[in-house]
């Protein structure tokens, strides 16, 4: 029948495109986990993933120190030592500020929602210059606990997370409040006997996306972080292509590889959280 | 949703709302300016100060930028000088590469934070201290620093504002290292005149696939060498009194000259340097295996070019093409006007250039202008850069301005790199790239 | 809405004004963290925008000097024009990728999931500088793209030389992390009831034309808001174009958050620095104001009330 072996066809295709385009995601990351173990001159005599002298070279020139101050697990340590404040803040930060907006009338709400909404799209390039003044004139500049880095989100100052915790909120019905104010709770406990709870997978979601963004992070270390000793994963990996002499891909790729696997397992480990997050937060209209 | 709409609303309300702001912030904004016109100030009385060392053991911080060699002699030679002086009970160390050390330099220098003792690079001088308002000015320090190891004329170089702000390491200028074993193969003899080198690169063009060069020049060597070459033809340096010294005409002639490497196959074009994927030309595979087989450098980067060499046997220092060219103080080191200890700090330094620790620096700084330095540092002088620095010396007689090393200028996306890499991709005819030096060197000057 | 609750008798005016505005106090830090870390640096960047602000000699003049320069200096207008392509390149390839992907994969396709994982890594990662190093070693002249064009018998550009073509890099780059626009795509697509496309079926609209008339339709509040996220996104790229190829070859891909940095942090000048910001940032709030009044024209929302 025409009718079967047409759609067939369009089987066929269909799955032909997901996979050429599936391929040109990956194989890129692929390749680059292949050229780690390969020897320099091999990395770019051909395209394919086999290795042929398999090297553990790349893995041990990249555990070296770097410049004698720093070394992979000292950046690493660095950028932990910010990245998860700055989820922690974020999350209780924007998770309050969420259920202020959500949950109660006061005077100004539409003004003040409206701001926040209109805080989402304003570039955060507009904001660099007077920022490094402020932050200067605080002595926040290569200050030792990172604190121009992470300070900030304190006050719930990452819009997006405010903003898709109020969408999740609104599924949440206000009947529970109401029944857990009749028992007695004050409004904080409501928060967080009734509502955290609720909100828990869009709690992990937001930290899970912050903690990914915040790893990526590169122009706020390179603002504000200056001493050797203290960068970050972002920085190092920056500078390690500027090493004293020669030039080896294959070390250079591995110290980059490294650098990105705790968010690789994070995301292996939780990737239905952020499929999760990213649809249910975006557009209820 | 209306929501969604009234987004737009705010967003011009937000705008309004805080263009009114703006002007509250006049006040905050005019501290800042204050504050700098404070530290021009006090510069001025700097002067009536006396320095005397401190009668309980001090601590003192030092910091500079380099590669793993320098790091490691910087940091025996400072054990060893607080092993040697009593007076100083520590010295805490900030170091790292190159790359990025400026931007935070010049973030500690304006919030009053940089270590006490510098190493500093010679237009940092002009920029960062122009009214003498971020170094000491050491001459008040000869009780502890000994001034008179040093050349005059070096010296006059690294005073600024009437003070002498930094002690000058070594000096350094431009010369071209060679791959003999490429020379070799192609079958052309390595080049003494600016005519033998375009001759070799016709031999290069011929010889193979013509993917072989006798020299790559990044963009700023090659506004270095049309300085070299321009002096080595008129004698007279680049600028003098604050004005440039060479004539449309004689700028058109140089950038001429660079634009004929190109053509005659002496250097790869900008584009296909930066196409090889490299930092910089050390890093790149086409030298380390010989394809590219020379290189216009520092004197003082003799042995990372000849250590990046596949085989470092073939590394030549080869002569200087004609009488010209400048040499420039390669770095110093300077004591920050926010230092507690200026004597003691003045003591490191002297320990440093001059005295025993100048056996442990070697060359690491360069090869060491401080005559007694150099004499403590015998052995431990890398002959290759030593080669290098005294064919440099011998030839390189013209002064540089420290305006030439302007940020605006030699920047990656300063006037230097515009005009070259312009040049070379053909965005610029040579008369426009004479121009918009022109302008940019005078913009500055 | 719920604030209902019976007042309680004999309590003071405020106390009973704090009661009515209880949720000030929960966006009370909200309110602290908008004045001092947005509010007051967006004011005080427009200010200095007026100003020759330089990060060590301070303020010595006042007026429009900046924004006159910016448009007689050729490096900021190619830097502008610049950022315009990149926005142009990128946000609707990645959004009709995204699109177009989506669709195909909400047809009952087998390893959904693992087709999602792999179309969505790159978003994660797409943002790190270790990515930017790969890309890097990807388009060298010698690196596995141009590899893989020799074996079609293809001599690859230099990409990351040529002014043609180094833009193009950045911008696939983007392209590349289409996954987490395609992921909202997904949802929204598993919401369109399948009923209506049965009912088309019969109307004998071929898929086409089903998609046309009746998916895009039905997804416009999605598509409209992957659209002004993207744009916001696309003028603040930094990291590309700053590790890959540092704004060259020529400036080609010289963003205007690159441009920003320059000159606010290499060259320390914060007046220029924050005037240029303040150019870019009109014309992005430009576009997502043209987007928002747009929208009463093609967004269709479901639930309008």
């Amino acid at each position: 029948m025409g009718m079967k072996a047409q759609h067939r066809i369009a089987t066929f295709f269909k799955y032909l495109v997901l996979i050429l385009v599936g391929l040109v995601m990956i194989y890129p990351l692929l390749w680059m986990v292949s050229a780690t173990f390969k020897e320099n001159n091999e990395i770019f005599a051909g395209i394919s993933l086999w290795i042929k002298n398999p090297t553990l070279q790349g893995y041990k020139d990249a555990l070296n120190d770097y410049g004698g101050s720093i070394n992979i697990l000292t950046a690493m340590l660095n950028t932990y030592s910010y990245v998860i404040p700055k989820v922690i803040c974020t999350v209780v930060s924007s998770a309050i500020a969420a259920y202020g907006f959500g949950r109660f009338n006061f005077v100004g709400k539409k003004v003040l929602f409206s701001i926040m909404i209109s805080t989402l799209f304003l570039p955060q390039v507009v904001l660099n210059v007077p920022q490094f003044m402020l932050y200067n004139s605080l002595g926040w500049v290569d200050s030792p606990f990172y604190l121009a880095i992470w300070f900030h989100t304190l006050f719930a100052t990452e819009t997006y997370f405010v903003y898709q915790l109020i969408q999740f909120m609104r599924s949440i019905p206000i009947d529970l409040d109401e029944a857990a104010k009749i028992d007695g709770c004050n409004s904080f406990k409501i928060l967080y006997k009734i509502i955290c709870p609720m909100l828990m997978p869009a709690l992990v979601s937001c930290a899970l996306f912050q903690f990914m963004w915040s790893c990526n992070d590169f122009m706020g270390p390179l603002l504000y972080v200056a001493t050797p000793t203290k960068y970050p994963m972002s920085i190092f990996v920056k500078l390690s292509m500027d090493a004293d002499v020669g030039f080896s891909w294959n070390r250079v790729l591995a110290l980059s590889l490294i650098s990105i696997l705790p968010q690789l397992i994070v995301f292996f480990a939780a990737q239905d959280q952020f499929v999760e997050g990213i649809s249910a937060g975006g557009v209820k209209g | 949703m209306k929501k969604l709409l009234a987004l737009l609303l705010a967003l011009v309300m937000c705008c309004a709302l805080l263009v009114g702001c703006g002007g509250n912030n006049n006040a905050a904004a005019n501290d800042t300016a204050g504050d700098a016109a404070t530290d021009d100030s006090a510069a001025g009385d700097a002067e009536s100060v006396t320095y005397a060392l401190s009668e309980t053991p001090v601590s003192l911080s030092i910091s500079w930028w380099g590669g793993d060699s320098r790091h490691s002699a910087y940091q025996d030679a400072i054990a060893a000088f607080v092993e040697a002086t009593p007076s100083v009970e520590e010295v805490t160390v900030d170091f790292g590469a190159w790359s990025g050390w400026e931007d935070k330099m010049s973030t500690y220098f304006a919030s009053g934070t940089a270590a006490d003792v510098c190493q500093v690079n010679w237009n940092w001088l002009t920029s960062y201290s122009s009214q003498g308002q971020t170094f000491v000015d050491l001459n008040g320090l000869s009780e502890f620093l000994d001034l008179t190891q040093f050349d005059e004329n070096a010296l006059a170089q690294c005073t600024v504002a009437g003070a002498l702000q930094c002690i000058p390491a070594a000096m350094t200028g431009r010369i071209f290292y060679w791959n003999s074993e490429t020379f070799e193969k192609v079958g052309v003899a390595i080049p003494t005149t600016y005519e033998e080198l375009i001759a070799a690169g016709q031999a290069f063009a011929e010889f193979e696939d013509g993917s072989y060069y006798p020299v790559a020049l990044g963009e700023y060597d090659r506004m270095i060498l049309m300085v070299y070459y321009l002096e080595s033809i008129y004698g007279k340096d680049w600028v003098v009194d604050g004005a440039l010294n060479y004539s449309e005409e004689e700028i058109i002639e140089g950038l001429e000259f660079i634009q004929s490497l190109e053509d005659n196959h002496v250097t790869p074009t900008v584009q296909q340097i930066l196409g090889d994927g490299a930092e910089s030309l050390d890093k790149n595979p086409k030298w380390m295996d010989g394809r590219y087989a020379g290189i216009f450098e520092w004197d003082s980067s003799a042995s990372k070019f000849h250590g990046s060499l596949n085989n470092p046997d073939a590394f030549v220092v080869g002569d200087e093409l004609g009488e010209g060219g400048f040499t420039k103080v390669s770095l110093g080191l300077a004591i920050t006007k926010t230092c507690e200890h200026p004597a003691e700090a003045a003591l490191l330094i002297d320990y440093l250039l001059n005295g025993d620790g100048a056996a442990i620096m070697g060359s690491q700084l360069g090869i060491p202008l401080s005559k007694s330095g150099l004499e403590a540092a015998g052995e431990a002088v890398d002959a290759l850069t030593a080669e290098a620095n005294s064919k440099v010396l011998a030839t390189c007689t013209n002064a540089l301005d420290p305006k030439f090393e302007d940020s605006s200028l030699k920047a990656s996306d300063g006037v230097y790199y515009d005009v070259m890499s312009g040049l070379s991709y053909g965005d610029y005819s040579i008369e426009e790239a004479a121009q918009i030096l022109i302008e940019g060197i005078e913009g500055v000057l | 809405m719920k604030n209902s609750v019976p007042q309680v008798q004999g309590r003071s005016p405020a106390r009973k004004w704090l009661d009515n505005n209880l949720g000030l106090i929960y966006i009370l830090p909200w309110i602290i963290g908008f004045c001092v870390f947005k509010a007051y640096p967006f004011g005080l960047s427009l200010f200095y925008s007026f100003t020759d602000m330089n990060f060590f000699n301070g303020i010595s003049q006042y007026g429009i000097m900046n924004y006159i320069e910016i448009f007689n200096t050729a490096k900021i207008t190619k830097a502008l024009t610049v950022t315009a392509q990149y926005c142009l390149i990128t946000v609707p390839l990645k959004l009709a990728f995204a699109l177009f992907i989506a669709y195909i994969l909400n047809f009952n396709i087998k390893f959904v999931n693992a087709f999602r994982t792999a179309y969505y890594v790159p978003s994660i990662l797409g943002g790190s500088v270790a990515i930017a190093v790969l890309w890097k070693a990807l388009f060298r002249d010698e690196g596995m793209v141009n590899t893989l064009l020799s074996y079609i018998g293809v001599q690859g550009p230099s990409w990351l030389s040529d002014p043609d073509y180094a833009l193009f890099i950045i911008c696939f780059l983007r392209i590349w992390q289409f996954g987490s626009a395609m992921v909202l795509f997904l949802a929204a697509l598993k919401g369109v009831p399948a009923d209506v496309y049965e009912a088309a079926t019969i109307d004998g609209a071929g898929k086409w034309k089903q998609f046309f008339s009746i998916t895009v339709p039905m997804i416009t509040p999605v598509i409209f808001y992957n659209l002004v996220t993207q744009i916001c996104q696309a003028f603040q790229e930094f990291n590309g174009p700053y590790i890959i190829t540092n704004g060259g070859p020529r400036n080609s891909t010289t963003l205007v958050s690159l441009l920003v940095y320059r000159y606010a942090f290499q060259q320390n000048e914060m007046g220029m620095a924050s005037a240029i910001a303040w150019v870019m940032f009109i014309i992005c709030a430009a576009l997502t104001i043209i987007a928002f009044t747009s929208q009463k024209k093609w967004v269709y929302y479901s639930d309008e009330r």
